[in-house]
């Protein structure tokens, strides 16, 4: 499915996958996960490795909390749970039950719970797809945030090039089927503070490398403003 | 409503319209059919049955007969209250409480004075009076002669309905019950208190002949009073069937055999030892016998409140029919 | 709805033609309850009966949920037992009378017996169907935290699976008050089904629909009962009803 290729990622690095719907972008990141076995090459991770899917897979019996909680394995993780829920803004959500959060809290909830066992890898499987476009857009702050803060090492799986340019330092785009690499793109820090109108040649580069028609920019206030880093 | 409960009303609701929905002869002309019943502890039924009379009397008025079977006097009386059957073999006991409580049925023929019922023990029993079943369990069907009799013999032994437990079954069940050590008496009825007594060697703790109180063949009122012709034709069938169990023991014994799938030596016992065959027009001793029955019946308050049990004893028994029948 | 339907009743019983002995009125009702409460009979055939359910619908829960939850849980398992409880499932209450009287007799266990087997199946299809259903995801996140087995099937799995036991559970509650009324028949002396046929026995229609209320009552009862467990219990669901 995959032509050979091999891939190395630093530590505290965050790196995005972006390819359109069906490049394998998702396979990738299970095989990466321990979820799937591939059939030739290998896979080598450090051990804890916490994961955020595209549906927030809550258990719908538990709070919050004790969602956040069913990944503690004893005491001392037990103890992070608070410290967790802080990160991620649902302090004053805690108690509620999952059929009573939004999409955007319940994301956050997941993620939360993939943080407990203090992972070295963080993998986020298109994490944001099943928000509406304002939710998205704040999570997009509060991931980076989040790992900025737990200096994390995180793979991101999108189909959302905006989404991939705000978070990421290395972005890695498939191609077709069998999936192969297209392009690599670096990221410069500085550049990832400012407005998303001001990467326009790395957007374009990735347009191209996807093979799209580059769309225009939405350039009102509200997308400036929220890309800025609180 | 829940569903439950939904269930059980329409369950009710259904039964009794069902009492209109049933086969019911047509009122003025001559009906198009007749349920009679027949039972193996009535051996005139059996030999009606088999031997067709009744259909050959009837054709000419071109009547069908249905025949169903009554497993007891509960179950006829059950069926004579729906009108599943217009004629139904029942005790005269049973016949009366039925009356009482409302059941408009009329004796009309007496098909045979039996002592079919007594109280029942296994073989190894250790009991030899009735008294000493007080606490002990007793099987026998509500409703029916052995009912009646197993609570006049309590009442004889001085103990109370409360002084024994009375477990409600099937007379076949109740013989099973008794063999499997279920229960450890069992008001019995023949032809299933022979065969257990010869296959299973139970005995009889407590008989009395007086406490049997006839067989008797019942017909609804109603029909009584619309049909008065069909009956008749009826009685005069039913009649020559009584005639041949009479005088013609061991072909009945065959009869009885076949029909209730028991060995010969079973409806032998029955009918040679314990079956005698009188005059069938309901009369004085009939009546006689039914009077000993009233205060059981009050007693255990087996009577719905406000009806009247010395009435429908008066009321119950009708020899015009079987007069005319046997004397035309 | 049974304001009307006590209406009818009463006016066909008043004015309607229906005799005595087809159908008693309303009052003759009233007056033969009244008459067991006094006696004390109501008391004794309706705690007899309730017994009875009671015992037989425990039965059914416990073994239910342990055949149901190895049976879905483990294939091998389900492979060996479904095919013949299926089978089972289909034979009628009165079916199961005489093969119980031959083997138990007309003995309590008889009687307990046929209602578990009754309570049984509705409980034991539900669950299996819930576990079935469980969503795959929830269960893959499970897996992923390194929970299996025995851990998984009580943290994730039976939880999940909650709302169809709990409709089991309900439908298996009704199942065992229609089949008290079946076991009744296998030789009673006491409750609400041998006061049924002890009423149609000696021609007493006040009594058959005396037990005919009781058991209605009590079948509306226990049912509420379950529905206030299951909203209790099922405070996390997110359906229609919530």
């Amino acid at each position: 499915m995959f032509e050979e290729f091999s891939l190395v990622v630093a530590p505290g690095e965050t790196l995005a996958i972006l390819g359109p719907s069906g490049c394998g972008k998702s396979t990738l990141l299970r095989a990466i996960g321990r979820l799937i076995i591939p059939q030739s090459g290998g896979v080598e991770t450090s051990s804890e490795i916490g994961i955020v899917f595209q549906e927030p897979r809550l258990l719908p019996w538990l709070s919050v909390e004790k969602n956040v909680a069913f990944a503690a394995r004893g005491e001392v993780e037990r103890a992070r749970v608070k410290d967790a829920i802080d990160l991620v803004g649902l302090t004053h959500a805690a108690h509620l039950l999952p059929k009573a959060l939004s999409g955007g809290m319940a994301q956050r909830t997941s993620l939360a719970r993939s943080l407990i066992r203090s992972p070295q890898l963080l993998l986020l499987d298109e994490p944001l797809s099943a928000l509406d476009a304002l939710t998205r857009l704040d999570l997009q702050v509060a991931i980076a945030r989040i790992i900025r803060e737990t200096a994390s090492t995180a793979i991101l799986v999108t189909h959302d090039i905006d989404e991939a340019l705000f978070l990421a330092d290395r972005i890695i785009v498939l191609e077709g089927a069998p999936a192969s690499v297209a392009t690599i793109l670096e990221v410069p820090p500085a550049a990832r503070r400012v407005r998303s109108a001001d990467l326009t040649p790395e957007r374009n580069a990735l347009y191209a490398a996807l093979g799209v028609d580059t769309p225009p920019i939405a350039s009102d206030n509200r997308t400036t403003r929220l890309f800025r880093i609180r | 409503m829940a569903i439950q409960s939904r269930r059980i009303f329409l369950f009710g609701a259904l039964a009794t319209a069902s009492t209109f929905a049933v086969a019911r002869p047509s009122r003025a002309a001559a009906p198009d059919a007749i349920g009679i019943d027949y039972a193996y502890y009535n051996p005139p039924s059996l030999v009606l049955k088999q031997s067709g009379w009744l259909e050959d009397a009837l054709k000419p008025s071109g009547a069908q007969v249905q025949w169903v079977l009554s497993l007891g006097s509960n179950k006829a009386n059950g069926f004579l209250a729906a009108n599943a059957v217009q004629f139904g073999s029942t005790a005269g006991s049973a016949a009366l409480l039925a009356r009482t409580n409302g059941t408009p049925i009329r004796t009309v023929f007496l098909y045979s004075q039996p002592e079919w019922t007594a109280l029942v023990i296994a073989k190894d029993a250790p009991y030899k009076s009735v008294v000493e079943l007080r606490g002990k369990k007793i099987a026998a069907t509500k409703g029916t002669d052995p009912y009646f009799f197993l609570l006049r013999a309590l009442r004889d032994a001085k103990l109370e309905q409360s002084d024994v437990e009375i477990l409600n079954v099937q007379h076949p069940d109740g013989r099973v019950a008794l063999e499997r050590g279920d229960v450890d008496a069992w008001a019995g009825l023949d032809p299933h208190m022979a065969a257990s007594e010869l296959d299973a060697g139970s005995r009889l703790l407590y008989r009395n002949v007086a406490y049997n109180t006839y067989g008797a063949l019942n017909v609804r009122e109603d029909f009584l009073n619309d049909h008065p012709d069909t009956v008749q034709t009826v009685l005069r069938a039913y009649a020559r069937a009584h005639s041949f169990a009479a005088h013609n023991v061991d072909a009945t014994a065959k009869i009885v055999a076949a029909a209730s799938n028991l060995e010969l030596r079973v409806a032998d016992r029955q009918l040679k030892l314990r079956t005698t065959y009188p005059d069938p027009t309901p009369g004085a001793a009939y009546h006689e016998a039914l009077a000993g029955v009233v205060p059981i019946v009050r007693e255990n308050g087996l009577a719905m409140p406000g009806t009247d049990i010395e009435g429908a004893l008066a009321s119950l028994a009708d020899p015009e029919p079987a007069r005319a029948a046997l004397h035309a | 709805m049974p304001l009307l339907l006590l209406a009818a009743w009463w006016y066909a019983t008043a004015f309607g033609g229906i005799k005595v002995y087809q159908l008693a009125s309303p009052a003759e009702v009233l007056r033969e309850l009244g008459s067991l409460a006094t006696s004390g009979e109501l008391w004794k055939n309706l705690v007899a009966s309730i017994v009875r359910v009671a015992f037989g619908f425990a039965i059914a829960l416990v073994l239910a949920v342990g055949i149901g939850t190895s049976v879905g849980l483990s294939p091998p398992i389900e492979r060996i037992v479904d095919p013949t409880l299926q089978a089972l499932r289909a034979i009628p209450s009165l079916a199961w009378v005489p093969l119980l009287l031959l083997w138990l007799g007309i003995g309590e266990t008889a009687k307990i017996v046929l209602i578990a087997i009754g309570a049984f199946f509705p409980i034991y299809v539900n669950l299996v169907a819930g576990i079935r259903g469980v969503d795959r995801k929830l269960v893959e996140v499970a897996e992923i935290f390194g929970i299996r087995g025995f851990a998984l099937a009580r943290r994730v799995v039976i939880p999940a699976a909650l709302p169809s036991l709990l409709v089991g559970a309900r439908i298996g509650l009704t199942q065992a008050w229609l089949f008290l009324v079946a076991a009744e028949l296998l030789g009673a002396s006491r409750g609400l089904g041998f006061l049924l046929t002890e009423g149609q026995q000696i021609s007493r229609t006040d009594e058959i629909l005396t037990a005919i209320l009781l058991l209605a009552i009590c079948g509306k009862v226990s049912e509420s009962a379950m529905r206030g467990i299951e909203r209790r219990m099922l405070y996390w669901t997110d359906g229609m009803s919530s």
